[in-house]
């Protein structure tokens, strides 16, 4: 349904694309995986016509999206990153306008905002300005503006940005829903792995303009076969227990987490002895230290060595 | 387009109020600097010297023929009193062969009035020499011992000259205002991507395009069209009969205005720049164009030379001329032509710019 080749951007001082290739089938839920300025956006903005490549191409049920805009415009929904509604006026009018830019009118059109708005669960606050909604309202409504047209194809770009976890969630079932029971198409761009592990067929783990990885979640923590993932939890954090953790010869990567650290080391490796040890030596107390399965996290810090959020 | 054009309707609906204030503050500016017109009569402190009680009641009579005026009878004493005291600023002294003004300050009306003594003089009279010694400029000041004269052969215009002035030039200015505040939607909606989603709709660029400045263009006339009902109906101003003359002009430098906004978008980076950026260049525009006051006041050739490179000089000299002058729509074609070739040019660039930002 959609191949993108070879895609560059070029802006005045950055590359924010640099060769991207993908590609997602009909019915597909395809994650795209990357930390705050890898590129998503811009790869997405091009994919929707919105910004001219500076060179390769992309193609939707086989024709070029620059040449043939609409064979593209019609079923393609996009959520864009920010909000981007009418903020003075209410929900039902935003999804009113947006619906008859699509053509809808009529009855037709009130009975899909009726539906679109139950699926957001929104229907009884549908009257309120936008401008009033709570972060995850206004959040749903971008969404539901993207949905009235019913697009084959929806891509949303990072759709749960600074929300309430009740509101996340809901657009997480949401957009599970959309893509198994009406067969939807979805290209989810992210950077909490979670919400891809979750949602997402396939994934491309993307960072500096480039995909550095993708396959299915299966194949991609395959990449980690020949590592263990052990995480450590402390009292307290230092430097210096970071530091030579860091010259073992056996540990490969690390990050700190929220309740110590996380760390990288080849499979097999009997590493627990030594952590003691040099836990002893830079008086850190340890509380537990576990063997974990690998998640797209630590794909993504095994590859680049950084953590998806920094 | 025609829901793009629709939409923005229904936004301004929903916040009205700077559209509102703009046109309060044309109605406020107009009366405060030009006051009421028309119902209300000029006072006019009356004395003589040379003419006899009787003779000088009879000349306050011819005078006081014409509604609009009214000469009092008074005496020099009293009224130099009055002067000094700034209680009235002018007054009139008749003689058998002349008459002067005691000026104590600038008055807006003295040239009215001065027009219509100087025609109860020459009718009266009926003398050939007398017209000849008032030409046009008939106002002959006199320096008074110890009160501040001062010289107004320049600077007054007549007062339905001065009206007019003030009508066309205050309601171009804020209507100025309104549509380049107005489209600074425009600017935001390609912030937030309201702008986007509209792009990748199966719309027409050339419709939101359109959708869009039609909005601002339709608001710009009857913002204008608002604001010449109020003057017309309920503050006496006298807008002539050249409704037509009037309506295209309106239209032209509606045009221009909205052009000019599709301009300065597509020049800005933010509609933060934008918002800064309005204020200066529609008062630049106005004070250069002669809005607050006629251009023919300027005496630097360089100023008057800019002058003529803002709408608002087209826009106000032309709108005059249909008001005082009856200039019809073919006396017109000039300005009215020089305001749509702007609207062109501004758009043009415009258009180009904002595409290529993109
Ligand atoms: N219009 C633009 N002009 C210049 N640089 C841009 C523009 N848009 C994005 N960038 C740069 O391109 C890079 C990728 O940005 P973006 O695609 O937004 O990343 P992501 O969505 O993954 O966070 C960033 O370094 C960003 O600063
Ligand atoms: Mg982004």
């Amino acid at each position: 349904m959609l191949q993108v080749n070879d895609l560059h951007k070029k802006f005045k001082t950055t590359t924010a694309v640099n060769g991207v290739n993908l590609y997602l089938d009909q019915g597909e839920s395809v994650g795209l995986l990357g930390p705050n300025g890898a590129g998503k956006s811009t790869t997405i903005s091009m994919i929707s016509t919105l910004l001219q490549p500076t060179s390769g191409d992309i193609r939707f049920k086989g024709g070029d999206v620059f040449k043939k805009p609409d064979v593209i415009r019609p079923v393609l929904g996009v959520v864009p990153q920010e909000i981007a509604l009418y903020e003075e006026l209410t929900a039902y009018e935003n999804m009113h306008f947006f619906g008859k830019t699509y053509g809808l009118s009529g009855e037709k059109l009130k009975n899909k905002i009726d539906e679109v708005l139950e699926l957001v669960g929104l229907t009884d606050r549908k009257k309120e300005r936008v401008k009033n909604y709570s972060g995850g309202m206004k959040r749903r409504i971008n969404i539901a503006v993207s949905l009235m047209h019913e697009p084959e194809l929806l891509i949303m770009d990072e759709p749960t940005v600074g929300i309430d976890p009740q509101s996340r969630s809901h657009i997480l079932e949401m957009v599970r829903e959309l893509n198994r029971k009406k067969g939807m198409s979805i290209l989810y761009t992210s950077h909490y792995m979670e919400e891809v592990e979750r949602l997402c067929d396939r994934v491309y783990i993307m960072d500096h303009g480039q995909i550095i990885a993708s396959g299915t979640k299966e194949e991609l923590k395959s990449i980690l076969s020949s590592e263990d993932t052990i995480l450590i939890e402390v009292h307290q954090k230092s430097e210096q227990f970071i530091d030579q953790l860091n010259e073992h010869s056996l540990v490969q990567q690390i990050a700190e987490v929220d309740t110590g650290y996380k760390v990288i080391v080849s499979k097999g490796a009997d590493v627990f002895a030594d952590i003691f040890e040099i836990a002893n030596a830079s008086q850190v107390k340890v509380k537990g230290v576990h063997v974990q399965t690998p998640t797209l996290e630590d794909v993504f810090l095994h590859l680049t060595g950084r953590k998806l959020r920094d | 387009m025609w829901s793009v054009f629709n939409l923005q309707w229904l936004r301004l609906k929903r916040e009205p109020i700077l559209v509102l204030s703009f046109i309060a503050m044309t109605i406020l500016f107009v009366l405060f600097i030009g006051g009421t017109q028309g119902e209300q009569t000029i006072t006019v402190q009356t004395f003589s010297d040379q003419l006899t009680e009787s003779e000088l009641d009879e000349w306050v009579d011819d005078l006081n023929n014409t509604s609009g005026f009214e000469f009092h009878v008074s005496d020099r004493e009293t009224i130099e009193n009055q002067l000094k005291l700034s209680q009235i600023s002018y007054a009139l002294e008749l003689n058998y062969l002349d008459y002067h003004y005691l000026v104590g300050q600038d008055s807006f009306f003295i040239n009215a009035v001065n027009q219509h003594v100087e025609q109860v003089y020459r009718t009266k009279l009926r003398i050939s020499e007398i017209a000849e010694q008032f030409p046009d400029r008939s106002i002959e000041l006199k320096d008074y011992i110890t009160i501040e004269l001062e010289s107004l052969a320049n600077s007054v215009s007549s007062s339905d000259e001065g009206g007019a002035h003030i009508v066309s030039g205050m309601t171009l200015y804020f209507v100025l205002y309104t549509i380049l505040f107005g489209m600074m939607n425009i600017a935001v909606e390609k912030r937030t991507g309201t702008w986007d989603r509209l792009i990748i709709s199966p719309l027409k660029k050339s419709n939101i395009y359109v959708g869009q400045l039609l909005h601002y263009f339709s608001l710009g006339v009857l913002q204008i069209g608002i604001c010449f009902i109020v003057f017309d109906q309920f503050l006496n101003y006298n807008f002539g009969d050249q409704y037509l003359s009037i309506i295209v002009t309106v239209m032209a430098f509606v045009f221009a205005a909205v052009a000019l906004g599709m301009l300065l978008i597509g020049i800005v980076r933010s509609p933060q720049q934008l918002q800064s950026i309005i204020p200066i260049v529609s008062t630049a525009f106005a004070m250069l164009g002669g809005a607050f006051w006629p251009v023919d006041l300027v005496t630097n050739k360089f100023l008057q030379l800019l002058a003529k490179i803002t709408p608002v000089y087209y826009g106000t000299e032309a709108l005059k001329d249909a008001m005082l002058y009856n200039a019809g729509v073919g006396d017109l074609l000039q300005p009215i032509s020089i305001l749509l070739l702007m609207g062109v040019l501004f758009m043009g660039i415009g258009l180009n710019l904002m595409e290529r930002t993109k």
